[in-house]
């Protein structure tokens, strides 16, 4: 027989009278399954509806075919779209990336109008996404600079990448040991010595980490870049043009690839992201 | 002041971090000041300017405002669009508090599944999320078919697609992660003995989360409100894919000021208006919590 002692230290380690609790844990569970279901459901669908040999796109289903992704894979104006927009990516995450550096490194030090600056710094996410396209509309086209991919969209990617790329770097500088810069600096070494030997080699995996974040979220942007854009297409880009002006049967297998794209570069950013954190 | 002996090395302030502030702050605040700053400086100045035929000529009138403010179809407009703001957000809170505190109850590889299955479709395109609403709710969708194979209706209900119905559910669909998130995140950081301790001496389901989750997790919930307003307020994709005319937002109504009407400084005026209301959003909340914290949640 137990004593009470025990029978007490049963209980605790048993947590909380479950029996209570039942009703709600199945009507939670219950609910999280019709959640997901609401998540998952419409791409699943779209995914049904991208192999439906039918013109339409919709059900009735007409027979399984692969024939709208070979249409995806032939389709010149979107292979030219993920050009597009994996070059504009990597150019907007490399200075997004380079400029949140040299923020961040700044924002270790004290000084005046701190706060100032990062109102300054967040300002591009609090700005609502059509305005922060529209301003830079009507600024280069004021300038006479013509909307193409490595100006006004450019520009628009980087806005809108660069407070992110901040958040995310600030707090992982922020918080590294910093007894080799100090002990380098009292050995007398150059600020870019201290940088190139001792800061930037502890924060690369930030960095690279940063930098496929920062990509993940040009490459699927879509507000900004619809009021910058010229003849060069993002892929987010091309896929509205094609909804708006034609439904096209392709669309849900287009659907899909875009689908899978974005996911696999937002998840490369996410592992990177959690493998500087456990390096750290 | 101490004036102890300490070896805590964060206390002396001797070697300061590299580099100069000014130098390292000065290629960001030059970027952020040139491309941020002087433009929004700039719409503002042309909302002052008057559009025409000829084009949009510098001017110094607030008859875009006027516009903006004396015609029953722009107020109502954007009356509209606060409504729909405020609809998507409470029905964003409603279905992501119960899906934050699940995910906050799992434990181990469970929780970091479902954590992940949550991020996964917000990865996807959202361009492409608007866009599976049509393929469902559309005349030849897939509820009107399966309706019709059922045997329910016997002609398609049109009703489905282009309305404000469908455009809630596409934003609610669309931007639901911006609230679960920073609610999960401050759900999170709650100490779950508090709970324990609640159940143990007999609160109710009910009275656990009126007096300890809800207290505790409400910077999250203010976070996601914000978050999701914002991002409904200047919706432009899924109104204009599943809106139809009657499910237009003020979003729409800038864009074709500048890809239809170009009408440049009434379109300015609007935008300024719509930053305007984000602004007094922001300085309602910066009261009670500071600005960057929106983004994280409250933490």
């Amino acid at each position: 027989m137990s004593t009470p002692a025990a029978a007490l230290a049963d209980r605790v380690r048993a947590g909380p009278p479950a029996r209570r609790w039942d009703g709600y844990r199945i009507a939670l569970w219950t609910y999280a399954s019709v959640f997901f279901v609401f998540l998952y459901g419409p791409l699943v669908m779209i995914v049904c509806l991208s192999f439906n040999d039918s013109r339409i796109i919709g059900f009735p289903w007409r027979g399984f075919t692969t024939k709208w992704y070979e249409a995806v894979a032939q389709s010149e104006p979107l292979l030219a779209a993920l050009a597009n927009s994996l070059y504009v990516g990597a150019v907007a995450a490399v200075i997004a990336t380079t400029l949140a550096l040299l923020l961040a490194l700044a924002f270790r030090h004290e000084f005046r109008g701190k706060r100032l600056v990062l109102y300054l710094i967040i300002t591009p996410i609090i700005i609502p996404g059509i305005v922060g396209g529209i301003v830079l509309l009507i600024f280069f086209g004021y300038l006479g600079v013509r909307p193409s991919l490595f100006t006004t969209v450019l520009v628009a990617h980087v806005n809108w990448v660069l407070p992110f790329a901040f958040l995310t770097l600030y707090p992982r500088l922020h918080r590294f040991d910093r007894t080799l810069e100090e002990a380098a600096m009292d050995l007398g070494a150059r600020d870019w010595q201290v940088f190139r030997e001792i800061v930037f080699p502890i924060v690369r995996p930030g960095l690279v980490a940063t930098a496929a974040f920062a990509f993940s979220l040009s490459f699927d942007e879509f507000i900004r870049t619809v009021f910058t854009v010229g003849a060069e297409r993002t892929i987010p880009v091309q896929f509205y043009v094609l909804i708006v002006e034609e439904l096209s049967p392709e669309l849900p297998a287009m659907a899909v690839v875009v689908v899978l794209l974005t996911i696999v570069t937002s998840l490369a950013g996410f592992l990177f992201l959690r493998r500087a954190d456990a390096r750290a | 002041m101490s004036t102890a002996p300490t070896l805590a090395r964060d206390d002396a302030v001797t070697v300061k971090p590299v580099g100069r502030p000014a130098w390292l702050l000065a290629p960001g605040i030059a970027w952020l000041f040139l491309f941020m700053i002087v433009p929004v400086g700039f719409m503002v100045v042309v909302s002052f300017w008057s559009s025409g035929y000829f084009g949009t000529q510098p001017d110094f009138t607030p008859k875009n405002y006027l516009k903006l403010f004396q015609s029953p179809l722009y107020t109502g407009q954007l009356l509209k669009t606060l409504r729909i703001g405020l609809e998507a957000t409470l029905l964003s809170l409603v279905l992501s508090y119960p899906i934050a505190y699940f995910l906050s109850r799992a434990s181990g590889t469970a929780k970091a599944i479902l954590v992940l299955l949550l991020f996964l479709p917000f990865w996807a395109s959202y361009v492409v999320r608007a866009f599976v609403w049509l393929p469902i709710l559309g005349r030849n969708g897939v509820i009107n078919s399966t309706l019709m194979s059922m045997g329910v209706i016997d002609t398609p209900i049109d009703g489905l697609l282009y309305n404000e119905g469908a455009v809630l559910v596409g934003l609610v669909y669309v931007y639901t992660l911006f609230m679960t998130l920073p609610i999960y995140m401050s759900i999170e950081r709650i100490d779950k003995r508090l709970i324990e301790a609640a159940t143990d001496l007999g609160a109710r389901p009910f009275a656990v989360f009126r007096e300890i989750l809800l207290p505790l997790s409400w910077p999250g919930i203010v976070s996601g409100c914000i978050m999701v307003f914002l991002l409904t307020m200047s919706a432009y994709v899924t109104p204009q894919l599943l809106g139809g005319p009657k499910g237009i937002m003020y979003g729409n109504i800038i864009a074709s000021q500048f890809l239809g009407n170009n009408d440049w400084a009434f379109g300015s005026a609007l935008s300024v208006a719509l930053v305007a209301i984000v602004m007094i959003l922001f300085l309602l909340v910066g009261r009670r919590m500071k600005v960057e914290q929106v983004f994280t949640g409250g933490a």
